[in-house]
This record gives structure tokens, sequence and C-alpha cells, in this order.
């Protein structure tokens, strides 16, 4: 059978490439330009080589960013993970009960970033808010304007808030879709509870679970929005993670070579991490 | 022509330039300079090498490397890149100068690459 061949379609294209091209190589490669060159703006600039790669390398702002940045997607994976698994698992799987449940667990997620970032502050203010005020009335000295444990509290706990529920949602559909076959088997065989969800349940929502991390940790690891609302990256620079670090240094500073050479660094390492996880879901794919 | 695809020494800075050809307004905020310029074609080269020799043997030759992952040419030319990228970093890290020795670990490190993973 002879197929027509014809390259027309690539035209089709062509409208995909510009937009490429505008919004993500033009800017990539001036990003690559600005960070080996000094500007104090009206687009005058002076080679400086890889100096600002050096310095942000060396800095301990830029390492003390990274440390809380790792920390903060670490802590709020180890709460999510866990929590989204153990939601799904005691959701219903049938009547009433699910799309009451479907749609409570998605309303979170459908809230704009810099609103949940000042739903969190009004609603942690210590002494207006009903959080904050409240933790203040049972004794505890709580003020996340001022104290870093507090603001990391509250920014972790606003993170769980808005994100668990993708973690639910993608844990329900994985669980949703093991045949009762798996569980019928499990009961004749006298399997326990932990035993069905230790062998049946978490190898068959591995998929998803890798899915779920994946994109728990993108977001997480990028994150801007919602602790710039709440917190500001304050008190001082504690809750200050990469992207806030960064804004600070580009228009803050007004440093655009060290800023630009910074988000090279945060680049690479969000792609690294990002082709660790592809080969991972597709090890997975290959399995299954 | 290629001139202001230069960029300012410190000496030149807040002097008038003279007007290039690709000095367009819409243009110069981009700030390239034939360093960066050079490693951009270089890129747009390895894809282009890699766009003929696809031609010249289709399919990707995909294999299993050493690391147990499946990979194509692609993903061969991906690795390489981006560890190229952190081989330069961490020589600046922790080296600092004589940058080029890092390249030709990389130069290596892409042999490497391309033979075994």
């Amino acid at each position: 059978m002879n197929k027509t061949i014809n390259q027309k379609a690539w035209f089709f294209v062509i409208p995909v490439f510009v937009l490429v091209a505008f919004n993500a190589a033009i800017p990539l490669m001036t990003v690559v330009n600005y960070s080996f060159q000094e500007t104090f703006g009206n687009n005058v600039f002076a080679w400086e080589g890889t100096r600002w790669f050096k310095q942000i390398l060396l800095s301990e702002r830029f390492h003390a960013a990274l440390g809380r940045q790792i920390a903060f997607t670490f802590i709020i994976l180890l709460i999510q993970i866990p929590l989204g698994i153990g939601i799904a698992l005691t959701m219903p799987k049938k009547g009433w009960g699910v799309p009451v449940c479907l749609i409570l667990m998605s309303m979170p997620l459908l809230i704009p970033w810099n609103v949940v970032g000042a739903m969190w502050n009004i609603f942690a203010l210590p002494d207006i808010g009903f959080l904050g005020h409240s933790l203040n009335g049972l004794g505890f000295d709580y003020n996340f304007t001022q104290q870093p444990g507090d603001a990391w509290f509250t920014t972790i706990l606003m993170d769980v808030w808005h994100w668990t529920s993708l973690v639910v949602l993608l844990s329900y559909a994985g669980l949703n879709s093991i045949q009762p076959a798996y569980y019928q088997a499990a009961e004749i065989d006298g399997a326990s509870r932990w035993a069905t969800f230790r062998y049946i349940e978490l190898p068959k929502m591995k998929k998803v679970l890798t899915l779920a991390i994946l994109l728990r940790f993108m977001d997480s690891f990028m994150i801007y929005t919602e602790p710039f609302v709440l917190t500001g990256g304050g008190p001082g620079n504690t809750t200050a993670f990469l992207s806030i670090d960064l804004v600070k240094m580009a228009l803050g500073q007004f440093d655009l070579g060290p800023a630009a050479a910074m988000s090279l660094i945060y680049f690479f390492i969000v792609l690294l991490v990002c082709w660790v996880f592809y080969n991972l879901m597709m090890k997975n794919e290959a399995q299954s | 022509m290629f001139s202001n695809l230069r960029a300012a020494t410190w000496g030149e800075v807040g002097k008038a330039k003279e007007k290039g050809f690709f000095d367009f307004d819409l243009f110069s905020w981009m700030a390239w300079t034939w360093q960066t310029a050079a490693f951009f074609i270089f890129i747009a080269l390895c894809i282009t090498v890699m766009l003929i020799w696809e031609k010249k043997v289709p399919g990707g030759s995909p294999r299993k490397g050493i690391l147990g992952l499946d990979t194509t040419r692609g993903d061969r030319l991906f690795v390489s890149l981006l560890g190229s990228a952190f081989i330069h970093l961490a020589w600046l890290g922790l080296v600092g100068s004589v940058l080029w020795i890092a390249s030709i670990i990389c130069v290596a490190y892409f042999v490497v690459v391309f033979k075994y993973v």
C-alpha cells in the first residue's frame, strides 16, 4: 500500500512554534545572555564571564535558600503523600458520598494561588484571624509575622490544605482502577487490612503515586505566590524559598546578572529532577 | 557588522556605541554576545546532527544502557548536555578557574554517554 506523503501539514505547526519561541526560547536565551553580563539598564551590558555563576554557587544566601526550598518540599511531600493516600482509602467507593467527597476535595484546587495566600494570611493573623486568635487564646505564643517557626508552620499548613486534595484525587483514581478480584483473592487468603494495602493497593497505585510525587515536587519546588502573599519570605529571610529569593534579587535589587545565573542553576536542578521522575514513570509503564 | 555582538568591556560602558547591523531596539535588549551566540549555535548544530543521524540510521538506536534505562540517541544527547551543565557548575564551584578543563571532561563524558548509557 502506498501512503501519500504530504509534508504540508508541518505548516500548521508554525503558530505553536512561534508561540513557544516567544514565550520560552527567546526569554531563555536572554536569561543565558544576561547571566554572563552586568547591566545597569538602558540596554548597556558589560561582559563578566562566569563571575555570577561562581558568586551564586559560593554564596551562602543561595545555599540557605536552596536548603529552605529542599526542606519545605521534603516536609510537604512527607505530609501530603501519606495523608492523601489515607484520605483516599477512607473515601466511599459508591453512593451519594462519592460526588460529595470529590467536590469537597477539588474545592481547594480551584482557588487561585494568591487568593489562598491572602485567605491564610487573614486566617492566621494573631490579633484578628480565626486561627491566630484561637491559638493565642489557647495559650500558644503564635505570631507568624514575627516567629520563623510559626511562619513555617503556617506555610506548610497552607500548602497541605491547598494541595493534599491532588494526591487524594490521584490515589482515589488509582484505587478505583483495582479489579475486585484482587480483593476477593486477598479475602480468601485471609490477608489483613495492612497486607491488602501493602501488597495490593500500594503496588497498584505506584503509577499514580509517582505522578503525584512528581507534580507535588515540581509545584512545591517552584512555589512562589502563596508564601509571597502569606509571609513575603519573612520574618527576615526565613521563608524566602528559591523563587522568592530569585525575585528579590532580580526585581528588588535589580541584580539581573546574578539573578539570571541563579535561575539557570535553578532550572538545571528542576530539569534533573524531572528527568529522574520521567524515567521512573517510564520504568513503571514498562513493568505494567 | 558583528562588532555589536561583542559585549562592551568596562572601559566602554557609557560610551555611545556605533549602530551596527543587529542593533535594532527589538533585539538589543536580548544582549547577545558572540560567546552565548556560539553556545546556542552549538546546541542547534547538535540538534541538526541528530536530525541527519536519524535520517541516515532511523529508529534512534534504542538500547538498555548501564544505568538500566531504555535510551535513544535523543535521551543520550539530553543526558550529555544536562550532565555537562552540572560538570561545569561543579568545576566552577569547587575549582573555580581554568574552566576549559571542565569542557574537556565534558567531551569525554559525551563519548561515554553515547557509548554506554
